[in-house]
C-alpha cells in the first residue's frame, strides 16, 4: 500500500481515491432516488381523498426542531473530519459524538411527529397524499437511522485502530453521507412541509 | 482550540441558518404563492451548493471533475424528472 502524504490521510492511497469518488457516485444516485419520491410527492399532494390535508397536519415547531437539529449535525461532522486531517482524533471522537447525539434527537423528533400523524389519522393508506407523504419522509428517516449505527460504528473503530488511512477514509465517506441527508432535509422542509403551510 | 473551529466552516454554518430563516419567512408573512415558491427555490439551492462545495470539499481534490460531472449529472436527472411529470401530469401541458 503506497502512502501519499501530500494528499489529506482519507485520500492517501489510491483505493482511498477510488472509496471516495465511488462514494459520491453512490450519492448521486441517492439524488435520484429522492427526485423519483419527490415527483411522486408533486403529483399526489392534492389528491387528499377523505384524508387531511399538509397544512392540516404539519407542525411548525418539531419541523423547525428536526431542521435547526439537522443543520447544527451537518457542522459538527463538518468539524469533526476538519478535527481528523488536523490529526487530533480525540477532538473528532468529541463533534463526531456530538453529530451521533443530535442524530438521535432529530430522530426522536421525526417518531414524534409520525405518532402524531398517526392520531391525527394520517397513515400510509388514508390517502395518496399521506401515503407518498409517509414514504418520502420514512426514506430519510431511515438513511438516517442507518446513518446513526455507520457513526457508532466508525466512532468504535476509531477508538481503537486511531486515525489510519483505512479509518480516515471511513469517516469522510461518512461525512458525505451526513451533508447529503442533510441537504435532502433541506428540500424536504422547503417543499414539504413550507409549500405545504405556504 | 481556535484551528478547531475554521472560519470557513463557521460562516458556512451561520449562513445556512439564514437561509433557514429566509425560507422560513414564506410561512410567517403573507406572500403569494409563485413570490413563496421563487423564494424557497432560491433558498434550497443555495443551502444544497453551501453544502456540497463548503462542507463536503466537493472541489478540493484531484477527481474534482468527476465529482461535478456526477453531481451534474445527477442533478439533471432530477430536474428532468420532477418538471418532465410535473408538466405531463400536474400542469397538463
Amino acid at each position: 500500500m503506497k502512502i501519499d502524504h501530500s494528499q489529506p490521510l482519507e485520500y492517501s492511497t489510491h483505493k482511498n481515491e477510488m472509496n471516495i469518488l465511488g462514494f459520491w457516485i453512490f450519492l448521486g444516485a441517492e439524488i435520484m432516488l429522492f427526485a423519483t419520491l419527490f415527483t411522486s410527492y408533486f403529483i399526489y399532494e392534492n389528491r387528499v381523498g377523505n384524508g387531511p390535508s399538509g397544512a392540516e397536519i404539519f407542525e411548525i415547531t418539531p419541523v423547525l426542531i428536526e431542521t435547526v437539529v439537522l443543520l447544527t449535525s451537518s457542522f459538527t461532522i463538518g468539524l469533526a473530519i476538519n478535527a481528523m486531517r488536523l490529526n487530533r482524533p480525540k477532538a473528532m471522537l468529541w463533534f463526531l459524538g456530538i453529530t451521533l447525539i443530535l442524530g438521535a434527537t432529530f430522530l426522536s423528533v421525526e417518531i414524534y411527529e409520525f405518532v402524531h400523524y398517526y392520531h391525527v389519522g394520517a397513515t400510509l393508506q388514508t390517502s395518496a397524499f399521506t401515503g407518498i407523504l409517509l414514504t418520502t419522509l420514512g426514506t430519510h428517516g431511515a438513511h438516517v437511522t442507518f446513518g446513526l449505527f455507520w457513526g457508532i460504528a466508525i466512532f468504535l473503530q476509531i477508538k481503537k485502530h486511531g486515525l489510519t488511512p483505512e479509518t480516515a477514509n471511513k469517516s469522510f465517506n461518512y461525512s458525505l453521507y451526513w451533508h447529503f441527508l442533510d441537504v435532502m432535509w433541506i428540500f424536504i422542509f422547503s417543499f414539504i412541509y413550507l409549500k405545504g403551510m405556504m | 482550540m481556535k484551528e478547531l473551529f475554521p472560519l470557513k466552516q463557521v460562516n458556512g454554518f451561520v449562513f445556512s441558518l439564514l437561509l433557514t430563516v429566509v425560507a422560513l419567512s414564506v410561512y410567517f408573512m403573507d406572500m403569494s404563492f409563485s413570490l413563496g415558491m421563487t423564494i424557497l427555490l432560491v433558498t434550497a439551492f443555495i443551502q444544497a451548493i453551501v453544502q456540497f462545495v463548503l462542507f463536503m470539499h466537493a472541489g478540493e481534490t484531484d477527481d474534482k471533475r468527476t465529482i461535478y460531472t456526477t453531481l451534474y449529472y445527477s442533478a439533471l436527472i432530477a430536474l428532468v424528472t420532477i418538471f418532465g411529470s410535473l408538466l405531463a401530469m400536474v400542469w397538463d401541458m
